[in-house]
């Protein structure tokens, strides 16, 4: 029998999985549906209640929200692009001239990615699988169990998103343009909340029940007694059998159909422009090019100078001085604020962040300790630490390493511009980033409460809450992933590091093993009476402590940066760049020490 | 003028990339040849203030190279071998931005600037298009655009013309001969015997680090004067003459094969007839030679 990884297909297909492995999104993606598992596994609705946390009522209760929360997104920044990108990059011909099939070669792509696709979705039941071993107070275990994770994660996530898969695939396919699909995946929350509101709700249940790809409608038994739940078996009924099967059909139509229409021949498109061009007004005849045998002996080149010669202008330049470092400086932040905005990931991840961060606070009721608002902006406060860390690691990577990347690098380097231009740049761009996403989700929870009548909405609840908390959390995690990748050198090497601090910080944190000098972001460490009572002096002279190791890190990273300047303290009779960031990270020592020392005591 | 003095770099590898390296170079048009591997890109990243040498100092208008890297940056206009551009980004938001780096802060002189560069690099016409869809020439000429902005002294072209289409080549050579006319010092780096015998007024041949000789290309091929022999013979006879005589090059066609030999004013053999001496022929017979014992 043949190797089916010998195929055409095959071949395509590990192909994907081989690009895919060395992109940075398959494993952002694990990571956080990794650290979702555990946020589930430990704090999650099972958790307080007697449930069992592998017992097959809760697995199979929640993997279907989890499918339906987090990964649709990641469905349509998966999906969108896998052919267009072979007819961006041109390698389009290549591939087609060899005998593959548009079946093979479609189908190829599809299962190829939607294959990485599910093994980053699976990280959620990897992370409970593997948490089965390491008890945690206040969560129930069962014996460890094995089939109930992969059976549940197969009907209700990998089946529910081969349809959505499949639909994302071939827009993408059909249409060669991956935005589009990412619009169609930031819409998907409010077209299936639709969906299920106007026509599913009016339709008896079977039907709803039929033509639910996420199978939200199923029975709720969250009455009945603890140990009777933990006992449960749960069997799919004809009824479930029935909708999956109809997803399976859907996402087989859908794939029939985008083989039909796919065609490999090239588009009309902005490519004529360049068609159009005219180049040839330097050129002043034909060229030769003389073999080594018979070569030009030695005869001159001669210009052509049949067209005259464009004389550029004297211009002034300045490149010394806190103005014009600041011009420089503000160039630079432009550049990259541009190059932000072209980054098509962009939108996924805020709408997710954005949507994840206020999902609390819209859907559920927040208890109202010292008012609605505080309640609101703790709830969004908290909930957004997260993915400002996620993004801020993710972004400032990116960043830092996108001109050696593009090489570019060598261009920029031998410019006159300081190194604190390049460094502050890329921290000031990540940081606007990170700020905007906290704006974003602080207008958006004002709306929501508004919405839901928790009046009066207070501002400064929100204003004293980011600001105080998130604000220099901010600042500090987006100075320390600088200093890691000046120092590491190496994107990936500062992922891994980053997340991997990230989370055994938060394991720490939740093992009790929290205090003030080692927990920079403050996480659990804080509510909001605090801000406003007698504790908020201990938490301004937190927030110092970690502006302070911020600015070090800065200072650092400044030091240690791969580009080298010009030597000295003292540069031209003034102070150099080395005196002034030795001066500035030897006051922020002394802030933090300082600081530090009076967290250490109170 | 450029001057270098006992350039040293060793990378951790073990390569050693340059040794002892000394030039002086003089306003105007310098080509740096050598063939690849030689050490031609460190030495140019060296003087790019991008790489440090080991030891060695070089000096220009009274500006230490290595020390001063400011400074150097400040007069230096820099074409990598190999550089990209951000894809998403105009050539004209391109320019401006290299501008303001290279200091040139004032709105009106920097748009005036970025136009005249626009129009000597033939490139009007593309500058709102996004640099992802250049070709490899126009990418090229967006490249010695902005190492031409703010009059710098020093400019350093690396491989400029490798990958390039005849007419493109052309159009380059013109370029950097209208550069060289600014009264800078430009190092052309090139493994194109051609390109620096067409453009550049001084050269030096560099091979496993060491610089084996720096003249002029004039004075390169008047050594050769009544040297160069050349004989068209049957492809089998090649390896006993290859064994007898000093073959700079050899190219085979049908059966035959036409070889050059040098042989310092004596015939070689009677196959063989002078020939008019190249640049290419001092070249090969120079990074042919035998590595000196040491």
């Amino acid at each position: 029998m043949r190797n089916p990884f010998r195929t055409p297909f095959g071949t395509i297909f590990l192909n994907e999985v081989r690009i895919n492995s060395k992109r940075i999104a398959p494993y952002f993606m694990a990571l956080l549906c990794a650290g979702n598992g555990l946020l589930w596994w430990g704090w999650g609705p099972a958790t307080g209640r007697g449930l069992a946390i592998n017992s097959d009522f809760v697995i199979a209760g929640v993997l279907p929200v989890y499918s339906f929360l987090t990964l649709p997104l990641f469905t349509a920044l998966f999906m969108a692009d896998p052919v267009s990108r072979d007819f961006r990059t041109g390698i389009d011909p290549l591939i087609f001239s060899k005998p593959i099939s548009r079946a093979a070669y479609v189908l190829g792509k599809f299962f190829g990615n939607f294959f990485v696709l599910a093994c980053g979705q699976a990280a959620f039941v990897l992370t409970w699988f593997v948490l089965q071993a390491f008890p945690k107070a206040g969560v129930t275990t069962q014996n460890f169990k094995v089939v109930p994770y992969i059976k549940h994660f197969l009907v209700f996530v990998v089946i529910s998103h081969l349809l959505l898969a499949a639909f994302y695939f071939a827009v993408g396919v059909l249409t060669r343009n991956a935005k589009i699909v990412y619009g169609l995946g930031v819409a998907f929350y409010p077209v299936y909340i639709m969906y299920q509101t106007v026509l599913l709700s009016r339709l008896p249940w079977r039907w709803k029940l039929a033509l639910d790809p996420f199978v939200m409608n199923r029975g709720n038994v969250h009455d009945r007694r603890v140990e009777w739940m933990n006992q449960l078996v749960v069997v799919y009924d004809t009824d479930l059998i029935i909708n999956r099967v109809v997803v399976i059909l859907f996402s087989a139509i859908l794939l029939t159909i985008l083989y039909q229409r796919f065609t490999i021949s090239e588009r009309p498109g902005k490519a004529e422009q360049l068609l159009v061009l005219n180049l040839t007004a330097g050129a002043g005849g034909f060229y030769y090019d003389p073999p080594i045998i018979k070569p030009t002996l030695g005869e001159r080149f001669v210009a052509d100078h049949s067209h005259e010669k464009v004389l550029l202008p004297n211009v002034i330049r300045t490149t010394a001085g806190v103005r014009a470092h600041l011009r420089q400086l503000f160039a630079a932040l432009a550049v990259e604020f541009r190059l932000l905005l072209s980054e098509r990931s962009l939108v996924v991840i805020m709408s997710l962040a954005s949507f994840l961060s206020i999902l609390e606070v819209a859907f559920y009721n927040i208890p109202a300790d010292v008012s609605h608002s505080a309640a609101y902006a703790t709830n969004t406060a908290k909930l957004l630490l997260l993915f400002l860390l996620g993004m801020t690691v993710f972004y400032m990577g990116e960043a830092m390493h996108r001109e050696r990347e593009v090489r570019i690098q060598p261009v920029i380097w031998a410019a006159p511009g300081p190194n604190s231009v390049l460094l502050l740049s890329k921290f000031l761009a990540s940081l606007s980033l990170t700020l905007s996403l906290m704006v974003l989700v602080g207008l958006t929870a004002t709306l929501i409460q508004f919405l839901r009548g928790h009046t009066p909405v207070e501002l400064q609840a929100y204003l004293i809450t980011y600001s105080v908390i998130l604000l220099p959390s901010i600042v500090f995690m987006t100075a320390a992933s600088l200093v890691l990748n000046v120092l590491l050198r190496d994107k990936y090497l500062a992922y891994a590091v980053s997340i991997g601090t990230g989370v055994g910080l938060v394991y720490l944190y939740s093992q009790g093993h929290n205090h003030w000098l080692y927990n920079p972001v403050l996480y659990n460490l804080w509510t909001y009476s605090d801000l406003s009572g007698e504790g908020s002096g201990r938490i301004l002279i937190h927030r110092l402590y970690c502006v302070a190791l911020a600015v070090l890190f800065l200072v650092v990273a400044h030091l240690c940066f791969q580009r080298k300047s010009t030597r000295g303290l003292i540069v031209n009779g003034r102070l150099g760049g080395f005196a002034w960031a030795g001066l500035l990270g030897l006051v922020s020592l002394c802030i933090a020490i300082g600081t530090g020392m009076f967290l250490v005591g109170s | 003028m450029l001057t270098i003095k006992a350039f040293d770099k060793t990378y951790p590898s073990g390569v050693r990339a340059l040794r002892e390296i000394d030039l002086m170079v003089n306003p105007g048009m310098f080509g740096l040849l050598g063939p690849n591997g030689a050490g031609k890109t460190t030495l140019m990243k060296i003087l790019a203030t991008l790489l440090e040498p080991d030891s060695g100092s070089a000096e220009m208008n009274g500006i230490e190279l290595i020390v001063d890297k400011h400074g150097t940056r400040k007069m230096l206009g820099y074409l990598p071998q190999e550089f990209g551009l951000y894809p998403t980004l105009t050539a004209e938001q391109t320019l401006h931005y290299f501008a303001k780096l290279k200091g040139v802060h004032d709105k009106k002189e920097r748009a005036a600037l970025v136009d005249a560069l626009f129009d000597r690099v033939n490139l009007t016409d593309a500058r709102r298009q996004r640099v992802g869809g250049f070709s490899g020439g126009m990418r090229q000429r967006l490249g010695i655009a902005q190492a031409l902005i703010g009059q710098p002294q020093l400019i350093i072209v690396d491989e400029p013309t490798a990958g390039l289409d005849p007419e493109e080549r052309i159009r380059f050579h013109n370029l950097l001969s209208e550069t060289a006319g600014d009264d800078a010092v430009v190092i052309l780096s090139t493994h194109i015997v051609a390109d620096v015998s067409s453009l550049c007024s001084q050269m030096a041949v560099i091979r496993k680090g060491r610089i084996l000789t720096s003249i002029t290309p004039q004075q390169a091929i008047d050594q050769l004067r009544h040297s160069v022999w050349e004989a068209t013979v049957p492809r089998e006879q090649v390896v006993a003459l290859k064994s007898r005589h000093q073959v700079v090059s050899s190219q085979m066609f049908g059966g035959l094969a036409r070889l050059r030999v040098i042989a310092k004013g004596v015939r070689p053999s009677e196959e063989f007839n002078p020939a008019t001496p190249v640049l290419e022929d001092y070249y090969f017979d120079l990074v042919n030679q035998r590595e000196p014992a040491g």
